[in-house]
């Protein structure tokens, strides 16, 4: 030790308000370069990948799909909220597990300030660390061409998340300074997100929405950033609980006598007040949600702009001379749609109603099972509208039991084609339109036999129940599918109209 | 007087720590010494600002420490070193230093020349850039003196600074100690009266939460010749020549 060799410097310059930033960067500096949060990212970059990622490419190259398993179910949260809550308890914990609690206590700068460093840098590295793996992911998607547009919203979300637990563990470890603080608070958040998607599960709509995994609402066999926007409104209502919670937390840290001056503990006081205030205000918004065609509304923070559909220039072919567009979105998967309506087509080709055209139209939510019609036929000149969204297409399906045939989903679209031309509805139509519509998919080579496995296992129409081929409509089926074509075609187009009415009975049938 | 205390205490439940402590204190090296359980960390904590007193009168640089405004200021020309010193393993010595520099609210821009000048002081400059969990205990401590005399302190506590140190850093020690006290108040409580002899202008003895003895160490030296007391140097009998007559008294009592 040098005593005479370098003085101590002396400072006793009043300290600038300009300099605080400086400090509080160097801080920051300090904080991130030392915290152990990078030392638990190499776990949860390996979760992530085999939690997250990996599930989610067994399904359709859409990013509604593909997100519906790691964003909308929470996945992403799941991977790393535990560990994030873990490593910032022990990071809160830190000063009183080294015993340096006192030597913070007695310096100028108020404890809550040097908490909220060290928070911040746990923060900013779980964060960033989730942003990176994330946008990974989305480079990975958009690399194998995935369709649609990334759900910015609920990235946002998933960000607040991340953040809360980081707050939450902070706030834990620091007030529990013990080396059991980061595993306690680790199992907590597995816990809590535990609970959260058991409730999500259980409950579709009410408070349970705001929960952070509780998929209801904007994911899954729709059309969420291909025909319209995601809707922000859950979203936002879930930003407002999650950063409520974290904004909570780190103001519990600043209440304690050691943290700060009175006016500091007040203003730590009141941010507590306003997260919890935040976090109850989106509670009860979450609770007035309702399941609109495009997603979750929430009437207090809907925006009428965010309806508006998306433009797009869509990509075109044609079956059996009918012209045929998609969305680009759905472009890989436009040979399998002519190939699906050809038959069909060229079954009803010159008839009366029969479709100038095929278009594809966004999916609709609904809370009902079966939803919607999926494919329509109507206007002038005729149109028929399919919503793609609604049907497992072609390829990987993560949710149906194994990949989609081709030949799968050609019949589906071909039983919604036929059920629309004969004017069954979103029902199974009189008996006269279900035997027309039988012999038309065996026209378009879907025979008799299997028919009734076919509607029994159509998501987009009720169906008759599973069974044999027989009876008197598929009777008069069969009498019609044996007539030559030229008088199959003549008979349809003297009794279409009475038959989309239906005023047809089978005795009507030829 | 930098140091200004009245008949301060402090109990902790039913056991009093401190009990009845008065005592000044200006520039110079004041050494507290006294027995395990005597009440020297507890007064070092109150004199620190961490540890609020039960009752009496505590002025420390002209302040009174129990508003939030005079106290800041306290903390901003003050140095303390703990007893038991933690430690960030992760961080560096110099980034050890440098944290502590900023908590004290240093002007940012003098703060890396501080914190150079503050390891050299602790000939810590060739581990500056060693993580704090590779250094020894020695150097740990070595550390921990150079972020309580970051700032430049006018009131400097140190509680056993030397526990832990060689020999030959123990002496460097005392003449930094020499060096800081021409213009600061230097507390040190220690078990080593040598210490106290090398370094210190002035000592108090405490015992039960009292200060039984207070003045130089020549004085404190003076008390123990002739009384036949324990100790291998004069110091040490002194020291246990008043402690010995103060038990006396109060059983006594």
């Amino acid at each position: 030790m040098t005593a005479a060799t370098a003085a101590p410097v002396r400072h006793r310059t009043p300290r600038a308000t300009s300099a605080i930033p400086l400090t509080a960067a160097r801080l920051l500096r300090t904080e991130l370069r030392r915290n152990a949060m990078p030392w638990i990212l190499p776990l949860i970059a390996a979760l992530f990948w085999f939690d997250s990622y990996r599930p989610s490419t067994g399904t359709a190259p859409l990013y509604v799909l593909r997100t519906f398993w790691n964003m909308g179910q929470g996945d992403t949260i799941v991977d790393f909220g535990p560990f994030v809550a873990g490593v910032a308890a022990w990071m809160g914990s830190r000063d009183g597990r080294r015993g340096l609690a006192d030597l913070v206590t007695a310096t100028a700068r108020p404890r809550w300030a040097a908490q909220l460093a060290t928070w911040a840098a746990t923060a900013i590295w779980a964060v960033a660390a989730y942003l990176v793996f994330v946008g990974v992911m989305f480079a990975m998607y958009a690399h194998q061409g995935v369709g649609g547009t990334p759900p910015w919203w609920w990235v946002a979300v998933a960000v607040t998340a991340v953040t809360a637990f980081s707050a939450v563990g902070f706030a834990f470890g620091a007030y529990w300074p013990s080396r059991f603080a980061a595993p306690v608070a680790a199992l907590g958040g597995f816990l809590a997100m535990a609970m959260s998607s058991q409730t999500g599960f259980r409950s579709p709509t009410g408070w349970a929405l705001i929960l952070p995994t509780n998929s209801n609402g904007n994911f899954d066999e729709t059309d969420s950033g291909i025909f319209y926007p995601w809707l922000p409104d859950l979203p936002i209502a879930r930003i407002m609980f999650l950063a409520g919670i974290a904004v909570a937390a780190l103001g519990l840290t600043g209440l304690p006598g050691r943290a700060g001056g009175p006016w500091l503990r007040r203003a730590a006081a009141v941010v507590t007040v306003a997260g919890v205030a935040s976090a109850g205000i989106a509670v009860g918004l979450a609770s007035n949600a309702r399941l609109s065609a495009h997603g979750m509304v929430i009437p207090a923070l809907h925006d009428a702009a965010d309806d508006a559909p998306i433009t797009y220039t869509p990509v075109c072919g044609r079956a059996a001379g009918v012209p045929v567009c998609l969305n680009p979105a759905y472009r890989r998967w436009l040979p399998d749609v002519n190939g699906a309506l050809a038959p069909v087509l060229a079954e009803v080709a010159g008839l009366p109603g029969t479709p100038v055209r095929a278009t594809q139209v966004a999916a609709a939510y609904s809370s009902s099972a079966g939803g919607p019609q999926a494919v329509t036929l109507g206007g002038h000149p005729p149109v028929l509208r399919m919503s793609l969204g609604s049907f497992d297409m072609p390829g990987p399906c993560g949710f149906c039991g194994g990949p989609v045939a081709t030949k799968q989903f050609a019949d589906q679209i071909r039983l919604g084609f036929a059920q629309a031309f004969v004017g069954a509805g979103n029902g199974p139509g009189g008996p006269a339109q279900q035997a027309v519509q039988a012999a038309l998919l065996q026209g378009a080579g879907i025979p008799f036999a299997v028919q009734p496995a076919l509607m029994a296992s159509s998501k987009n129409g009720p169906g008759p129940p599973p069974g044999p081929a027989t009876g008197p409509v598929y009777a008069a089926a069969r009498r019609l599918a044996t007539l030559p074509a030229a008088a199959r075609h003549a008979w349809l187009a003297a009794h279409l109209a009475a038959l989309r009415a239906g005023r047809l009975t089978l005795k009507d049938m030829p | 007087m930098n140091v200004d205390i009245t008949d301060l205490t402090r109990r902790f439940g039913r056991t009093q720590a401190v009990a009845g402590v008065s005592l000044q204190a200006g520039a110079g090296v004041f050494g507290l010494l006294g027995p395990n359980g005597a009440g020297k960390t507890s007064l070092l904590r109150m004199m620190a600002t961490v540890l609020p007193p039960t009752s009496g009168r505590l002025r420390l640089l002209g302040r009174d420490p129990g508003s939030y405004g005079p106290r800041r200021e306290i903390r901003r020309r003050l140095g303390y070193l703990p007893q038991n010193l933690g430690y960030y393993p992760g961080f560096t010595a110099a980034e050890f230093v440098e944290y502590f520099a900023l908590l004290k609210e240093m002007p940012p821009g003098q703060v890396p020349r501080a914190v150079a000048a503050a390891i050299e002081q602790v000939s810590l400059s060739d581990k500056a850039r060693a993580k704090l969990r590779t250094l020894s205990g020695g150097m740990l401590r070595r550390a921990g003196i150079a972020q309580a005399i970051v700032n430049g302190p006018e009131l400097l506590l140190l509680d056993e600074p030397t526990a832990g140190l060689d020999p030959e850093q123990r002496v460097a020690f005392r003449a930094l100690l020499r060096d800081l006290g021409q213009r600061a108040t230097v507390i040190v409580s220690t078990h080593l009266v040598e210490d106290v002899g090398a370094a210190c202008t002035e000592v108090a003895l405490m015992d039960a939460g009292k200060i039984v003895f207070q003045g130089t160490p020549d004085e404190l030296i003076a008390r123990g010749e002739g009384t036949g007391a324990a100790g291998d140097a004069p110091l040490e009998r002194g020291y246990s020549a008043v402690l010995a007559a103060s038990r006396s008294a109060t059983a006594v009592a």
